[in-house]
């Protein structure tokens, strides 16, 4: 099997889903493919297991694809089928938004807009040591409302943080619809090169194109932070669920599961 | 106080070059020394609270120990949940410098005061506070917040006040210090500008024992509820909100260790109403020395009176 294939991952979170009867489907499955590439052939994890000192950060930002990132640590082994099956159980460790406590995370961001701050100074430590680490922060397009984002990239840009890799998960829905209805954003990528970051964009679901996109990203020579505007679809994998934002609050039912996860065996 | 401060530092970060300032764009004149003495220690964050309280978790998870330099109006309560997600549930060693706390920038009304920092924090798991009332008691302050193994809001109010103590105090997580010994009826319990208040108010009850508390969370039951036994009314002292702050917190141990009369004396509620000098802002809030010996006489009253069955006592 190989690592990280983008079908097996959505099983994953929709058995995870499903045991737990979880909402936040949509918003795992926009960022499967991202994170696929990442940790196939992009994060330097280390030896050591998920507290290795020398490793990459993976910062989700967006807290609320966390299933997406949890399909991705079971694959490594960090999380047991245990943990899936007994996703939301009382007395469980696995939340339904990202937690640094869960080792394999690097921070809690259920509350939007944290996530990046927090990557931004792990990003200037890795700077200030000269360890060589680089932090690639996913947000999504509705967190990127939030101010703290705004502050966070002119921070970036001011302290030239160029092991800085910020990736926005562009799925053009947030919670109460879409971003165009509830915040127009603009273009991102116009936003992001005035912010200063050296800026990319990119079908978020062609993992060559993302493969590609981040190789030259952290190959860039200059002192610019840098970004990747994946342009994503909520709910990818599954017809019905596609680009219908009732997917980031409706839960699985044994039909909806079974047709989803017949879509995914062909 | 802020010359105790500065040095305090400076001399943490020539010591232990992880020790990184980061400011909101605050601390006019204040870090001048820190700026020539460890110029790569020193960040301005700009005027971006809320990125900078994340930031420095980031650099805390990977090993730095930052100190967050900013007024208390806005470092905590801008940043309260940063402050709650991103330092404090993962116990990061963080030090929060929360300047001008209570009513110091009297003339720029309600935006630059912050008389709810206390309130607002005591509810934080794993933060830890401190509000020191002199440069004595700064020093000491200042060494256990940078040895501390996890987050730490130091509150700095009125600066310039002069001495409470004569020596260095032996400042301990959740201990009082004691000001002055008194077996009398009255013991009075201040933190931070108001310990120069309470020591001039409580000569008026010779007798009067009068304690210092630099150390507002943790705060050991232990000492307050031996205090509390000892003397008949505690009257507690802050420029902070009587709801939530250093009277709420011994309140909360008296009335479960140690049930005695606590008079709580602090900012009621209420906004700052006009502008002017520190001094007249405190007597627009009654913390200024005739306003607190009446207030007390106030208590003083109501408890005789609810002693003899005439009122209860409000």
């Amino acid at each position: 099997m190989t690592k990280f294939e983008s079908s097996q991952l959505r099983r994953t979170i929709l058995r995870m889903a499903h045991a737990g009867a979880t909402v936040h489907i949509g918003c795992a499955f926009s960022l499967v493919e991202i994170l696929a590439v990442l940790y196939r052939n992009h994060l330097r994890l280390g030896a050591a297991g998920p507290d290795a000192p020398e490793r990459d950060y993976l910062v989700l930002s967006k807290g609320h694809g966390v299933m997406a990132q949890y399909a991705c640590l079971y694959e490594l082994g960090w999380l047991k089928d245990d943990d899936l099956d007994h996703y939301f159980g009382d007395g469980t460790r696995l939340k339904g938004l990202s937690d640094a406590h869960v080792p394999g995370l690097e921070v809690s961001s259920g509350s939007l807009g944290h996530g990046l701050s927090v990557g931004v100074g792990l990003a200037l430590a890795a700077k200030r040591t000269g360890s060589g680490q680089r932090c690639f922060a996913v947000v999504g397009d509705g967190e990127i409302n939030e101010g703290a984002i705004w502050e966070a990239l002119l921070f970036a840009s001011h302290w030239q943080l160029s092991n800085l890799v910020l990736i926005v998960d562009a799925n053009g829905f947030q919670a109460m619809g879409s971003t165009g209805e509830v915040m127009d954003l603009g273009s991102i990528a116009a936003k992001l090169s005035a912010f200063g970051l050296e800026t990319r964009e990119v079908d978020g679901h062609d993992e060559a194109a993302l493969d590609a996109a981040f190789t030259e990203l952290t190959h860039l020579p200059g002192s610019r932070p840098r970004a990747l505007v994946a342009h994503t679809v909520k709910g990818q994998g599954v017809s019905f669920m596609a680009r219908d934002n009732r997917w980031h609050y409706t839960r699985l039912d044994s039909n909806t599961y079974a047709a989803a996860l017949a879509e995914l065996r062909n | 106080m802020r010359k105790a401060f500065s040095r305090c530092l400076v001399e943490a970060a020539q010591a232990d070059d992880r020790v990184l300032l980061l400011t909101g764009d605050h601390g006019y004149a204040l870090f001048d020394e820190f700026r020539q003495a460890c110029p790569g220690q020193y960040l301005n964050a700009g005027v971006a609270e809320q990125n900078m309280v994340g930031v420095a978790a980031g650099l805390a998870k990977a090993g730095f120990r930052p100190v967050v330099y900013g007024l208390s109006a806005f470092v905590p309560i801008r940043v309260l949940e940063q402050i709650k997600m991103d330092v404090c549930y993962e116990q990061l060693p963080v030090v929060f410098i929360g300047d001008g706390a209570g009513v110091v920038y009297s003339s720029l009304g309600s935006s630059h005061q912050c008389t709810e920092d206390v309130a607002a924090l005591r509810a934080v798991p794993h933060l830890s506070l401190l509000s020191p009332a002199d440069d004595l008691e700064m020093t000491a302050c200042m060494r256990l917040a940078l040895s501390a193994a996890g987050p730490v809001y130091l509150r700095m109010g009125k600066a310039d006040l002069g001495r409470v103590h004569e020596r260095p105090p032996a400042v301990q997580w959740g201990e009082l210090c004691s000001v002055r010994p008194g077996a009398g009826r009255l013991a009075w319990i201040a933190t931070g500008s108001m310990v120069p208040p309470a020591l001039a108010a409580a000569k008026r009850w010779p007798g009067s024992a009068v304690w210092s508390a630099p150390t507002l969370k943790p705060l050991l039951s232990e000492g307050i509820s031996a205090i509390c036994r000892r003397h008949e009314v505690i009257v507690v002292l802050e420029e902070h909100s009587i709801y939530g702050g250093l009277g709420s917190a011994v309140a909360e141990i008296a009335c479960t260790e140690a049930p005695c009369w606590v008079c709580r004396v602090g900012i009621t509620d209420r906004f700052s109403q006009f502008c002017g000098s520190y001094e007249y802002l405190l007597r627009e809030h009654q913390l200024d020395l005739e306003s607190i010996a009446s207030q007390v006489e106030d208590f003083l009253r109501r408890v005789s009176d609810s002693r003899r069955g005439l009122t209860p006592a409000a």
